[in-house]
């Protein structure tokens, strides 16, 4: 099976390769058959890399440690549900699946638009097809997953060997989210590839105005939510299984998944410039391209041991491969840029400084700003290096201080943004729409200054977390009205009814929302405490108004780890409320390897977070490290509301409608199908 | 006892007496929250995380808490510099000059390192710049036009009302 996937990998290259030279040459020669034959090269290559992916599945599932990717990742008491996730687990399966994701993308976009932009379509087909060849390279020629494992006998001899058994999987990645959070990441980065292939298909082909934002905006939007996921997955794993009580660590491998997720944010914003107004074409098309570079930066940065991570792959020399294709990469795009930049010209310009189109200027700012805060701070050990001889180390401290600011200015502009109306917004219109969010913003921050609350940042944070969601619950409200009004449905069907009628608007708002959730969570981050105590049997420690009281510790063998569990007893006010079983795992496999199993009783208010730390040296007894981290589930729900307000922007509209509100002055002598007031008129949605 | 059951019993005595082997017996020797909070600024050099010595928990060792190869003896000499009556900054110039400038967990705000607290602020008054730029620009080109804060539109066009279905049509097209 091992020379199947090979060889199934290697014809993958041909193809992609000949899906590149034939769809170049087709675009020179307009030749119908050079076209469809680049296309079915394209499609053949998805079907080879998935044919691949299987193969490999199929040796992890077989147990075949003649295979070393194999034998580094897997081990025979391994379960069926890590075999699947020990795909990706290692530099050369992780490039495979790269891959195999980007062919998934590839193909739907090939099936989608096999009739479709005939003269969009080659041009998109050789960027996708460039992207794949890249990967496929690297998988063939430098990292292949399918090398057999050879180690030296006694005369020093090299030849083929087969283990036993495998190293087994690393123990931190053997948790379920680990299952999930990988494919989402990867997802998201492989999606961007989409929009990117469209945006220089299109500059390339000077394909007319906004056709390629109307044709990528799903495609986009999918790769977005999965990268959102990805990232929230895998904040929630570090939390349940690093044992350190936090969340986000400012990690380079995680501030190389934020990096995209940023400029991606950015780009879903300023589309909306384009689509209505006509403007910011050139922005638009390089934020794609900065988005697409940065995830392939993401991958570089944790495959090439540039910069030191918990996360990273081993080191190896495949960091001058990216550094090439991102060369590559630039090249052509600014070469398309300089080529065919008159073709992007702005149709419109702004007509006031206070209107949606400037709020999209600043969000846009904002966007970028913490990206190359993030970038250049997770760079800066690498630049301090060439610079000075010394590498000075940047961590989470920097990161924090560097960003919290600019995170409360998106949110505030989240909750100014979506309400001011394009091209320019009166003074009654500010004062209707912001009045009352104000209000309440202000009499929130004397309850919180009334209760005692003195972390400035966290308060600043929750007041406007309260601006942000009156001012989108008053939307919602004042729609609802409006469809109440005339068809007597209670509120929430009536705010039902609103979001069918134009998903994209209301599922923004619901996707600010969530983002709101998200931001309350972070803000509880400044009041958490810990307590660490040795305690024998019976022994009570405090945390906040929890008592947690030892009452035992067994021992439970599972398939391929023993697990040794605390029993740990959480009270409250005297009363039980949780049994929680912190746990330390000790994993089969060659190398042997520990992991923490960390006991949370989550509530709306805090989780009380406890985990088994180990056995203390002096006295013998286990030692329990309690935290008490608030407002943390607010987190987690709101990366539920965002990827549901995604999935509701997605659906297609239930039906097109000008709504909203009575018109206040209709315009005269000029028939009206639907009320419409002046604003409404102008403000035309969050889109 | 038959010699089978004293065989188990043996081998589950020697199973219990083994289980602090398996657990293995680093760490849990306190700290003062004042060496922690210095801790948080110095980066755990053991290699195989990329924590603070503060908050390392060293994911995938023996003990969850600060690793027995580098930051639990970090934090007990800072202790011990402390009870010496050394400054904060003289416990972060001893580390630096025993570890160098990777120890630190954030910049100095001195030297090449102010380059990276500069950064951001200096990205931040740029863009604005820019885009403040590009935004009384655009309003140049277009004297005509109202500018904010004056009189709200009084009605709606037959002009706007049309573009506004267009737009509406266009969005429901996909």
């Amino acid at each position: 099976m091992d020379v199947f996937g090979s060889f199934a990998l290697l014809l993958a290259f041909v193809c992609a390769a000949y899906a590149l030279v034939g769809g170049i040459a087709a675009i020179l020669t307009r030749h119908p058959l050079l076209i469809k034959s680049a296309r079915q090269a394209g499609m053949a290559t998805c079907g080879l890399i998935f044919l691949a992916t299987f193969c490999l599945e199929y040796l992890f599932f077989t147990d075949n440690f003649s295979i070393a990717y194999v034998a580094s990742h897997s081990n025979r008491d391994l379960s069926s549900f890590y075999k699947i996730a020990a795909l990706w687990s290692g530099m050369e399966g992780s490039l495979l699946f790269w891959s195999f994701l980007l062919a998934v993308y590839v193909l739907s976009v090939l099936i989608t638009y096999r009739n479709k932009n005939g003269e969009l379509m080659p041009y998109v087909g050789v960027v996708m097809a460039g992207v794949q060849l890249f990967f496929l390279t690297l998988s063939n020629f430098v990292e292949s997953p399918f090398k057999a494992l050879a180690a030296a006998g006694p005369d020093g001899v090299m030849s083929f060997v087969t283990r036993p058994d495998g190293n087994g999987l690393n123990a931190l990645l053997q948790y379920p989210e680990m299952v999930i959070h990988p494919p989402n990441l990867y997802s998201g980065y492989t999606g961007f590839t989409i929009p990117f292939a469209f945006a220089l298909g299109a500059l390339l082909a000077r394909y007319p105005g906004e056709k390629w934002i109307h044709l990528t905006r799903k495609w986009t939007m999918i790769a977005w939510m999965f990268q959102s996921c990805g990232i929230l997955l895998g904040a929630h794993w570090a939390y349940a299984v690093l044992g350190w009580g936090g969340y986000w660590g400012w990690d380079p491998v995680e501030n190389a998944s934020l990096l995209p997720w940023l400029t991606g944010t950015a780009f879903l914003h300023s589309v909306m410039m384009q689509e209505k107004r006509g403007m910011m074409k050139v922005w638009n098309v390089w934020l794609v391209f900065t988005t697409f570079l940065l995830c392939i930066m993401g991958t570089f940065l944790t495959r090439s041991g540039v910069v030191s991570s918990v996360h990273a792959f081993a080191q190896s020399n495949i960091g001058p491969w990216f550094v090439a294709f991102m060369g590559i990469t630039l090249a052509v795009c600014l070469g398309a840029y300089l080529k065919n930049s008159d073709y992007l010209k702005s149709e419109n310009h702004l007509d006031s400084m206070i209107s949606r189109e400037s709020s999209f200027l600043f969000n846009n700012l904002l966007f970028l700003v913490a990206c190359l805060a993030v970038l250049s701070g997770t760079l800066f050990p690498v630049f301090s290096e060439w610079f000075t001889g010394n590498r000075i180390s940047v961590g989470a401290p920097y990161f924090n201080i560097v960003n919290i600011p600019i995170g409360l200015l998106i949110l505030f502009l989240t909750g100014v943004g979506p309400l001011l109306a394009w091209r320019k917004t009166s003074k009654e219109s500010l004062k209707r729409n912001f009045g009352w969010p104000l209000l309440i913003g202000v009499v929130v921050s004397a309850v919180a200054f009334a209760l005692g609350f003195r972390a400035f940042f966290s308060v600043v944070c929750l007041i406007l977390c309260v601006f942000v969601a009156s001012t989108i619950l008053l939307e919602f409200y004042r729609g609802a009205k409006v469809i109440r009004a005339r068809s007597g449905a209670s509120y929430p069907a009536c705010a039902i009814d609103l979001t069918m009628r134009n998903t994209r608007r209301y599922g923004g708002y619901i996707i600010h929302m969530g983002m709101v959730f998200v931001f309350i969570g972070l803000a509880g981050a400044a009041f958490n405490r810990d307590v660490q105590k040795s305690m024998r049997v019976g022994d009570t420690m405090q945390i906040g108004t929890y008592t947690l009281m030892l009452q035992g510790a067994d021992s439970k063998p599972e398939q391929n780890y023993t697990a040794q569990r605390m029993l740990v007893e959480a009270l409250s006010d005297n009363k039980p409320v949780m049994m929680l079983f912190p746990e330390k795992r000790r994993f089969a496999g060659n190398n042997q390897e520990n992991g923490t199993m960390v006991a949370i009783y989550s509530t709306w208010k805090e989780d009380l977070y406890v985990v088994f730390a180990g056995i203390d040296p002096e006295t013998r007894e286990p030692v329990i490290h309690a935290f008490l981290n608030p407002l943390v589930k607010w987190i987690w729900f709101g990366g539920v509301v965002v990827v549901f307000g995604t999935i509701v922007a997605l659906l297609p509209n239930r039906r097109s409608v000008l709504v909203l509100a009575p018109a206040q002055q209709p315009a005269a002598a000029q028939p009206m199908p639907h009320p419409v007031t002046s604003s409404v008129a102008l403000r035309e949605g969050h889109d | 006892m038959t010699k089978a059951s004293l065989r188990v019993a043996v081998a589950i005595l020697l199973g219990f007496a083994a289980l602090p082997l398996w657990l293995a017996p680093v760490g849990a020797q306190r700290v003062s929250d004042r060496a922690k909070q210095i801790g948080i600024k110095l980066r755990c050099m053991c290699g195989n995380c990329s924590m603070t010595a503060g908050e390392c928990s060293h994911p995938g060792g023996e003990f969850s808490g600060p690793c027995q190869a580098w930051a639990l003896p970090a934090l007990q000499q800072i202790d011990g510099l402390l009870t010496q009556g050394k400054t904060e900054q003289q416990v972060m110039d001893a580390f630096v000059a025993q570890y160098g400038t990777t120890v630190y967990a954030e910049p100095p705000k001195s030297g090449f390192s102010l380059v990276a607290w500069v950064m951001p602020t200096a990205y931040l008054v740029v863009g604005a710049l820019l885009v403040i730029f590009v935004i009384s620009r655009w309003l140049k080109k277009n004297p005509s036009e109202v500018r904010a804060g004056s009189a709200p539109a009084k009605a709606v066009s037959p002009e706007l009302l049309e573009r506004a279905r267009k737009l509406a049509a266009q969005e429901t097209e996909e």
